[in-house]
């Protein structure tokens, strides 16, 4: 299994110019690696760090020093800590997506579009690509007379299928999964879990955020626990 | 892989008054002012550099007086520039600097290769002319002499931008404000530019008219593949269009990256003030 993404000495810290310069410190001296195909889970207290981690691996937070060494499709190395905005935009487009923990959309896009725009953004056409959507939607259990409706009056469970949803159609060769089954009965947990060890059969790398036993049992190869922005010894699970 | 942008924006600066040495350096957000201290002369855009991809769409957003309308009314020709330099692909592969062409060149670039939206419609559009007239302007420019295909492109212009055609020849003065801008930016996309500039094109709208407006550029951004800077102070319209994002204040880029970032995690001070100020 070859090395996908090798994070060293990555730190981060918030400075609020507009509150008398205070600064948050949210993330010290994190370093660790991610092999291809495996996924790793994040573990630790609310406000341990683990989402701000994996906003700064998907560049919505800039990390305030360190290195994230990540080899993609082609082979290429860059470092998503100091890549140039295009380099993380190509990143994204082609390979890298994220499910955060509440969904965030464009208003006025009906929930099918939402999740086949990244088919369509990845040269499908929209028919192709509002089918593959309906597969997945209903493989999640999401009610048909939903589909064409806008996921902002869903209700909590329905926006993270769709938030899920969106993050998976592409089969990314990375995956960045926020709580992907928090709000979620435990039929349609499983298959979101099915789902994301099809993708990580597939050969997808996974990221996974998660306070939930059962999610955890059943995914994760290895994890990594967060307490006040710092990394704790590995658990194995399996 | 670096030369892959289409559009290709160097030092560029509009300084109105006298071009003293040390005047760009005299001003922006260090001294909280773009007038210079010792001759009075008011730097509107002060060095700016950045580079624009094919089908990116990059925000510039800023208070009212940081230069995002100086900066993108330089880039479609109607302000004279006090220097830098702007490549774009299409002319000459991009090898030469727009600003040294000939008016005519110029004019060309204008018709053919860029549309703009600006935020009061009666910049864009005259008046006195229909609204089908308007678009026939524009494509007369470009040397689209066909009476009849004038007309059918117009009516599908107008289509495609929700105004009813019923209502093609009438004058826009007796449009609402939305429609009106409806209208100007069915012109702009007349000539199939590969670069749209928007300038505040929802500022003034109700909101609900705001977002049919918004929904059309998206839609369009989409199905054209239009490469789009688009100008405005509201956030809202940044997060719902762009890419990037570039925050200017007193005519200087304090800070640059990907949307999301910028919104979620502002590093400049007077970012972190916009985005907190978000309703």
């Amino acid at each position: 299994m070859g090395l996908l993404l090798e994070i060293v000495d990555l730190e981060k810290r918030f400075e609020l110019h507009i509150l008398n310069e205070k600064e948050i410190d949210a993330l010290h001296q994190v370093s660790f690696n991610v092999n291809e195909g495996e996924v790793l889970a994040l573990t630790g207290n609310s406000g341990s760090g683990k989402s701000t981690l994996m906003k700064c691996i998907y560049r919505t937070y800039l990390a305030t020093s360190g290195r994230m060494i990540y080899r993609d499709g082609q082979g290429a190395v860059i470092d998503l800590a100091s890549a140039t905005e295009h380099e993380v935009l190509r990143i994204r487009r082609t390979e890298m997506t994220y499910c955060s923990q509440f969904l965030q959309v464009i208003p006025r896009v009906p929930a099918i579009d939402v999740v086949a725009s990244g088919l369509v953004a990845r040269g499908r056409t929209i028919e192709e690509a509002r089918r593959a959507t309906s597969v997945c939607f209903e493989r999640l259990s999401l009610p048909a007379e939903l589909w064409d409706a806008y996921p902002s009056v869903f209700s909590g469970g329905e926006q993270q299928r769709v938030n899920i949803a969106r993050a998976m159609i592409s089969r990314p060769r990375f995956l960045l999964v926020d709580e992907p089954t928090a709000s979620l009965d435990i039929t349609t947990k499983d298959a979101v879990i099915d789902m994301l060890l099809e993708l990580k059969q597939a050969g997808t790398s996974i990221i996974l955020i998660s306070h939930d036993e059962h999610t955890l049992r059943r995914m994760s190869d290895r994890s990594l626990h967060l307490e006040n922005g710092r990394l704790k010894e590995a658990v194995v699970y399996a | 892989m670096n030369n892959n942008w289409l559009l290709r924006v160097r030092n560029l600066t509009k300084i109105y008054g006298e071009a003293t040495p040390g005047v760009l350096e005299r001003t922006g957000p260090k001294f909280d002012t773009n007038i210079c201290s010792k001759t009075g002369a008011v730097v509107a855009v002060n060095n700016i550099s950045f580079d624009l991809y094919p089908g990116e769409v990059l925000g510039v957003v800023g208070e009212s007086g940081s230069g995002k309308s100086t900066l993108v009314q330089m880039l479609y020709f109607d302000q004279e520039v006090t220097a830098g330099e702007v490549n774009f692909k299409p002319v000459e592969e991009g090898n030469v600097n727009l600003f040294e062409l000939s008016n005519q060149k110029k004019r060309y670039i204008r018709n053919h290769l860029m549309g703009m939206v600006y935020q009061n419609p009666r910049d864009g559009l005259n008046f006195r002319f229909t609204s089908g007239g308007n678009i026939a302007e524009k494509l007369l420019m470009a040397n689209v002499f066909h009476v009849g295909k004038i007309r059918i492109r117009g009516a599908d212009l107008l289509t495609k931008t929700e105004v009813p055609i019923q209502r093609m020849d009438e004058s826009p003065a007796r449009f609402s404000g939305g429609m009106q801008q409806r209208v100007q930016i069915a012109k702009a996309i007349a000539n199939k530019p590969p670069l749209l500039l928007l300038d505040e094109v929802t500022s003034g709208l109700d909101v609900s008219v705001q977002a049919k407006v918004l929904d059309l550029i998206r839609g369009l951004q989409q199905d054209l593949g239009v490469s789009m800077i688009v100008v405005s102070h509201d956030l809202g319209v940044i997060r719902m269009l762009t890419d990037r994002t570039m925050v200017l204040k007193h005519g200087q880029i304090v800070e640059q990256g990907l949307t999301d970032q910028i919104l979620q995690d502002p590093q400049h001070g007077y970012t972190q003030l916009l985005v907190s100020s978000l309703l």
